[in-house]
């Protein structure tokens, strides 16, 4: 997927000290080029575990996350119910099973914020942009990479401990957005939200072990 | 008396017209309370009006946009600017769209399951709690999930959201960054001030202190701040029309002066003219300050206005003083026509003083104390400071040839009596509304910022300044049960696009009826856990995790139900304080309405309450209070207008020359009314004092043509003062005619007006035998006569020379 091949030239710049930072600057340039003429929208599947203190067991959905362009993204649930969530102009609005539409600023609203955040770092590749609100923090080699997301604004921090993006080669396997309070959420991406579940209720540990997984 | 006493006698005046005007200015507040200047209120919503004018929910918000930077950078000044305002004493609320009412909505916790509706119609049975968890657990996933996760184990139903929603404006503009934008990319906010929207100095002070509060915030600097709103618009008009009144004034005091100069020739009169003027003023303003402690704007703009009669004392003395004689002779035998002018004038106004209307008192207060002082100073005050008299103004070139033109003109007697027939019909049978009931007509807002105001309204969805919703009952929940009864009628209304939109106090706070049917609805424990254990069946809630829900609804069963007074104490109290209001033995509820499409469509919903939910049309009201105030100033202005006939017929002791001084301010008024009927104005209160002033003015006009001096010079002189009164009272009046503000066009075009026709007409109807007394007398008239247009069949000889 030539998406995936512009996620990892984004990747490359964001890893000075990974072994791909090797590749010439003349042909990381051009490929960056062409991850910038690369039009959105891109979509993606998606498996979204959420593990929050009130509940006993672990939350699954699935179905297409979708980059818009610029800030303005699209989330559509489609098991166990359908909901779609759209985040654009820092507003967020969820409109659930054709129901009505609920908005909210994203202000209020940290961990789609994250969401948003985590893939403009993927597919936008408006560091810039990210750098207001996060610390970048990058680990890692082709077989394993991990790039790490920490606020450093107040406001987020109130809501927010991290977003970690784990990857390998030119694909990112999964985003994992910890809340301040102690939940979190593990969202896998592509290849590996089409691999799909091997648990009606992974443990969180069990998960992130797959994702940090080379193989 | 010698120069030098004359020099420290003029000080001294000086220095006490200043010192008495600064302790003046220290002591006499200048309101602007309405109450003072409308007669007693006659209907209930009268009252209201004036208890609540400019109170309501509408009138004191302030609508603001800021532009002119990137969006990241506006909504950054939003919220700057949304902080500030919320610690500024002096606004009651201010919104731009970012603050959390959930966070609002938490102060009222352990009273969420009174406010809330959602017991009107469900029960907290296991069916219910089952169908809120499952969408609980659906949320949960949302990316909203951590908005959420706080209430979730004290409130699974989410009364909390529930209410903060409920409060929440049913119409937003779009939310970016957090903040409210238009659909021009502005930054929207809302701010409502404590200050009511008619009182333009406290609304001057808000909006200075909001102008000060942007510009101190970060980044400002390039961005733009837009402010819309009836308080936005009484300063600027204030402002507009001062700024004008402030250029006409500096363009006509130059031309004053210039005036003065080629009149009198001497600079003596530029300095002194002004001071019995300026004495009249500051003692008029000591009586106020003496009697009544305040005075109200409109006295002060009106008693001014009306005390621009006393200019013309000193000009007459000027004109009147002849070499070798001193001023003080001048001036008493000038006094008794003076002071019949004056007195004349007072005994008028004192059917204002009769009125019974505070405002009204205080003109004929600030009016007749001017006069009198303006009077008394020229009589025994200017004589002393003015050096004596170099030229005679009977020798001014010109002034005889002007005599004679005037002598000459034909003068048929039947003139008079056309032009009345003929101005009565015009004034009675031309088209077009007679009277401006509209005072903002007078001080109009530009159109641009008129369609920014609807723009912004429209996008805020802030309610209609025009409108409200007015609720009558015998006390506060009384109010609230017909608001929660006449709610779901609104909403009616609101689907059939009578109104866009309406608030209502019961929006806030339900009635104690209300609260306690929802109360009574509360299930006790036992039956709580039974049926939270039921819904919780296969969902994936960890055991025990909504023990402080099952709490809280037990406290809540036996809470006392939230007052107003208790309501009052939360953060969104003052939305409720400004809705629930105690008028006399009553309450009354103000319903805020936004977009009122078809007020009509209120007429059932009144005729349902038998009046007590009925819609108030504010701008109707105020016209009505307009109309009963003009009929206080008409039916004074009407027994004024009798006292000065009899005033001047005692005082000239015979009818006839009454008629000769009455009949041309009469006809005078009558076609000024003439001309403003015939060009389609419609008369305001400003015409009408303005109106009032002139007629003054014609009065020394008329007083003096009519005066039988016998003696040419002296005529010649009495020409002089007139036509320099005249050109005066043009000049300041004509320019002021130019203005581009309707209130200042009004007053100077009537004036000036009005000017010219009294003095036309007193020359044309002054008795014409001692008019026609010169004619042929003077050194450049006899030739003038052989050329002229002969006599005038009305009266066919001059009269034989009047001895001295």
């Amino acid at each position: 997927m030539r998406v995936w091949h512009s996620v990892a030239v984004l990747i490359v710049s964001l890893l000075p000290g990974a072994a791909m930072a090797a590749t010439p600057t003349q042909t990381m340039a051009e490929s960056l080029l062409a991850a910038l003429a690369k039009t959105p929208p891109v979509s993606t599947p998606f498996v979204q575990v959420s593990y929050r203190g009130v509940l006993a067991r672990p939350l699954i959905v699935s179905g297409t996350l979708q980059w818009l362009g610029g800030d303005r993204m699209q989330r559509d649930i489609d098991k166990p119910f359908n909901e779609t969530a759209r985040i654009g102009d820092g507003e967020l609005s969820v409109q659930r099973g054709g129901g009505e539409v609920h908005r909210m600023p994203l202000a209020r609203a940290p961990q789609a914020g994250a969401m948003l955040a985590g893939f403009r770092a993927l597919l936008g590749g408006d560091v810039a942009a990210l750098q207001q609100d996060f610390t970048l923090t990058a680990d890692g080699g082709t077989a394993h990479w991990v790039i790490t997301l920490t606020p450093h604004t107040e406001s987020l921090k109130r809501q927010l401990a991290s977003i970690v993006i784990d990857g390998r080669d030119n694909e990112p396997r999964c985003l994992t957005v910890s809340d301040a309070n102690g939940d979190s959420s593990i969202t896998l991406v592509g290849a590996m939200a089409e691999q799909g579940l091997r648990s009606a209720a992974p443990l969180e540990s069990a998960l992130a072990a797959r994702c940090r997984n080379p193989k | 008396m010698n120069s030098g006493a004359r020099v420290a006698l003029y000080c001294a005046w000086l220095a006490l017209i200043v010192a008495v005007g600064w302790g003046v200015a220290r002591h006499l507040k200048i309101s602007s309370d309405l109450r003072d200047f409308v007669p007693p209120a006659r209907s209930a919503d009268q009252k209201l009006l004036l208890d609540e004018i400019g109170k309501g929910p509408g009138s004191r918000l302030l609508l603001l946009a800021i532009s002119g930077a990137p969006r990241a950078r506006l909504a950054e000044l939003s919220r700057g600017l949304d902080d500030a305002l919320a610690h500024d004493p002096g606004f009651a609320h201010v919104a731009n769209g970012g603050s959390d009412l959930a966070e609002v909505a938490s102060d009222l916790l352990p009273y969420r399951y009174l406010l809330s509706p959602t017991l009107d119609t469900h029960r907290f049975d296991a069916a219910y709690l089952r169908a809120q968890l499952q969408q609980r657990v659906e949320d949960l996933s949302s990316p909203a999930a951590s908005l959420l996760e706080p209430w979730l184990r004290r409130d699974p139903t989410l009364e909390t959201l529930k209410l903060a929603q409920l409060w929440a404006p049913q119409r937003q503009p779009k939310l970016a960054d957090g903040v409210w934008f238009s659909e021009r990319g502005e930054a929207l906010l809302v701010a409502e001030t404590r200050a009511a929207g008619f009182d333009p100095g406290a609304q001057a002070a808000a909006i200075a202190s909001l102008q000060e509060h942007f510009a101190a915030l970060p980044g400002a600097a390039g961005a733009k701040l837009a402010i819309s709103g009836p308080g936005w618009f009484g300063v600027e008009a204030s402002r507009n029309t001062r700024a004008e009144a402030d250029r006409f004034g500096a363009i006509t005091t130059v031309g004053f002066v210039i005036m003065l100069l080629l009149a009198y020739r001497s600079a003596v009169p530029v300095l002194v003219t002004a001071l019995p003027l300026l004495s009249g003023a500051v003692v008029g303003f000591a009586l106020l300050a003496l009697v009544f402690g305040h005075a109200h704007g409109i006295t002060v703009a009106f008693g001014f206005t009306l005390l621009g009669v006393a200019q013309e004392y000193p000009l007459r003395v000027f004109s009147h003083r002849r070499i070798g004689v001193d001023t003080a002779t001048c001036v008493r035998e000038l006094w008794p026509l003076l002071a019949t002018a004056i007195a004349s004038v007072c005994i008028a106004y004192l059917a204002f003083f009769a009125s019974g209307v505070a405002g009204l008192q205080q003109l004929a207060v600030f009016t007749i104390g001017g006069l009198v002082t303006a009077g008394a100073c020229t009589r025994w005050l200017l004589p002393r400071v003015v050096p004596p008299a170099r030229r005679d103004m009977a020798a001014t070139p010109g002034l005889a040839t002007a005599w004679h033109f005037l002598a000459r003109l034909p003068r048929p007697r039947w003139l008079p009596w056309l032009v009345a027939v003929a101005g009565c019909a015009v004034v009675v049978l031309a088209p077009g509304g007679f009277w401006q009931n509209d005072l903002s007509a007078l001080t109009p807002i530009p159109t641009a910022e008129l369609q920014r105001d609807a723009r912004l309204r429209a996008a805020l969805g802030a309610p209609d300044v025009r409108y409200l919703l007015v609720l009558r009952a015998k006390d506060a929940q009384g109010v609230l049960a017909l608001s929660e009864r006449v709610a779901p009628r609104l909403r009616k209304l609101v689907a059939d696009h009578a109104v866009d939109g309406f608030e209502l106090p019961s929006r806030y706070l339900p009635s104690v009826a209300t609260q306690r049917a929802r109360q009574s609805r509360l299930p006790d424990r036992g039956d709580l856990e039974a049926s939270l254990q039921q819904a919780m069946q296969d969902l994936p809630f960890r055991a025990g995790v909504f023990a402080p829900f099952v709490a809280d609804v037990e406290a809540a069963r036996t809470l006392p139900p939230l007052t107003p007074a208790g309501f009052e104490q939360s953060p969104l109290g003052t939305r409720l304080e400004s809705m629930l209001v105690r008028q006399g033995d009553g309450w009354v509820g103000l319903g805020a309405l936004s977009g009122v499409n078809d007020p009509a469509a209120f007429a059932q919903l009144s005729r349902d309450t038998h009046g007590a939910a009925h819609l108030l049309d504010l701008k109707a009201s105020t016209e009505s209070l307009v109309v009963a105030y003009r009929h206080r100033i008409l039916v004074a202005l009407g027994v004024a207008a009798l006292l000065l006939c009899a005033a001047v017929t005692l005082a000239l002791r015979s009818p006839r020359r009454a008629l000769h001084v009455l009949g041309p301010m009469t006809l005078a008024t009558l076609l000024v009314l003439v001309v403003l009927r015939g060009a389609g104005i419609p008369l305001s209160l400003f015409h009408l004092v303005s109106l009032t002033l002139a007629a003054g003015l014609g009065l020394h006009y008329a007083l003096f043509f009519e005066r039988r001096t016998g003696d040419e010079r002296e005529d010649l002189r009495t020409l002089h003062a007139t036509l320099v009164c005249v050109a005066s009272a043009l000049l300041v009046f004509g320019v002021l005619a130019l203005s581009s503000v309707p209130v200042l066009r009004a007053i100077g075009l009537t004036v000036a007006l009005g000017v010219a026709f009294h003095f036309t007409l007193s020359v044309l109807m002054a008795p014409a035998a001692h008019l026609r007394a010169l004619d042929g007398s003077l050194p450049d008239s006899s030739a003038r006569a052989e050329s002229g247009t002969g006599p005038d069949p009305a009266s066919p000889n001059p009269a034989p020379k009047r001895g001295a």
